[in-house]
């Protein structure tokens, strides 16, 4: 497989992972020419540099994965640990010819889907009050943004949210979003031209485009 | 609104949503750090195809040899050469679908169910082509034993085939169980073909067939359970009582 220089969007790592902020600071890349693919040979060797790279790398694409799936930050910061928990057990499974980033995606689709499961049964057993007061003590002002997105996001069915969130947040191309989610390119497509057409129904309908330029800038 | 206003639109979300914090990267890599060491990756995608098929074969050719090759002496050429053939190219498919459910973010060729359907739908056109004996001696008596033994060597075939692809991590287990399934069902057809003489066409288009559906509907539901159950426990643990 041919090397790439980087997954995401516009082939600008720094702008999609806004790396110039603190994070830098903590995990300057030690490699910066080395792609996803060569950082995760080198992690399963046992290289720290290597993880820790990988994980300043795609942690930021990962939560806001979470984020745009309509979690809170508390709860997308469970799931990112959780993932690199799982992604660390199973990190024999990765294969050198093939693209990491379906495979960091896919793994966090499992974690997120069993997340979704047990806190569903979890829900039956506790009060409303628990939840609410999570909320209330959750970081403030970090839910603007979120509900910019889930607000836009949030008349697509769970497959087609996570397909436009793929695709158009995370820069995912059609090929890797389809092995993220275990299905077929043609489905895929079949899965974001859907959701552009509610997507376009929905903002014609409330009228997005006229005078709310600043909306979500 | 065109699509370009609606890419323009999502990209501004999803820039605007936060990073993680850098107490959290910390947090994260601390906790890796302990357990990081040199891990040996899984094997090629085809020699675990190949270890899988290879499982098939040999549960088929021991179920067949203990229990006698019946079948297989009473079939002429043409049928060995449509039956078997059909038969490897279909547990390829499924050995090699099973090993793609096994490690995440891998492509896929097909899905478990369309999987099911072509195994079912190939073998079937296979035998309606090849059996014309269009009697029904002890239909359900003997269909049942038929059914039973595939079954039973679905079993084992599925289990091990689940072991040697133990290391990988099925994102999706209760696929992942259907394929195994449909994959132990093939070493139970197999073995039937090689084993059992009736050849009247509803037996083996009712019954042989039977395996591969209700084997692989038995692992989908195996894994529905273990996952069922890893879900309790779970809970369990958060919430003692």
């Amino acid at each position: 497989m041919g090397a790439r220089v980087c997954l995401a969007p516009k082939n600008n790592l720094r702008e999609h992972t806004g790396i110039d902020n603190d994070c830098r600071k903590v995990f300057e890349p030690m490699c910066p020419d080395s792609n996803l693919d060569i950082l995760m040979a080198r992690y399963q060797q046992g290289d720290y540099g290597a993880a820790t790279d990988l994980i300043g790398r795609t942690s930021p694409q990962l939560l806001r994965f979470f984020l745009a799936q309509s979690a809170s930050r508390a709860d997308a910061d469970d799931l990112l640990q959780e993932t690199w928990l799982r992604i660390h057990k199973v990190r024999h499974t990765y294969r050198a010819s093939e693209p990491a980033l379906p495979w960091f995606y896919a793994i966090a689709r499992y974690v997120r889907v069993d997340h979704y499961r047990k806190s569903v049964r979890t829900t039956l057993g506790t009060t409303k009050l628990e939840a609410m007061s999570k909320e209330a003590t959750a970081v403030p002002g970090k839910f603007d943004h979120v509900e910019s997105l889930e607000t836009l996001l949030a008349p697509l069915p769970e497959s087609q949210r996570e397909v436009i969130e793929m695709l158009k947040v995370a820069g995912m191309s059609l090929e890797e979003v389809a092995r993220a989610t275990s299905s077929s390119v043609g489905s895929v497509k079949q899965k974001a031209h859907r959701a552009y057409t509610k997507l376009r129904e929905t903002m014609n309908a409330t009228g997005f485009g006229k005078g709310q330029s600043g909306g979500l800038s | 609104m065109k699509n370009e206003e609606i890419n323009d639109v999502l990209e501004k979300a999803g820039r605007a949503l936060p990073d993680p914090s850098p107490a959290t990267l910390q947090r994260i890599a601390d906790s890796i750090k302990p357990s990081l060491r040199p891990v040996r990756p899984l094997p090629t995608a085809w020699a675990m195809t190949a270890g899988l098929v290879m499982i098939c074969a040999t549960v088929s050719l021991a179920g067949a040899s203990r229990a006698g090759f019946f079948g297989l002496e009473k079939m002429g050429i043409l049928e060995r050469l449509l039956i078997f053939p059909a038969l490897v190219i279909l547990a390829w498919l499924a050995g090699s679908e099973f090993v793609h459910e096994m490690i995440p973010g891998s492509r896929r060729r097909i899905s478990p169910g369309a999987l099911l359907g072509l195994s079912s739908a190939a073998l079937l056109a296979v035998f309606a082509l090849l059996f014309r004996d269009y009697q029904t001696h002890h239909f359900i008596s003997i269909g049942i034993v038929c059914l039973l033994t595939g079954l039973l060597h679905a079993i084992p075939a599925a289990l091990f085939a689940w072991l040697l692809l133990r290391r990988g991590f099925a994102v999706n287990p209760i696929s992942a169980g259907l394929v195994a399934g449909v994959l132990g069902g093939l070493a139970g057809v197999g073995m039937l073909e090689l084993h059992c003489a009736n050849f009247q066409a509803a037996h083996v288009l009712v019954w042989h067939i039977a395996v591969v559906p209700l084997s692989g509907a038995a692992g989908a539901l195996v894994a529905w359970s273990l996952r069922f159950r890893a879900g309790s426990s779970a809970r369990e643990r958060t919430n003692p009582k």
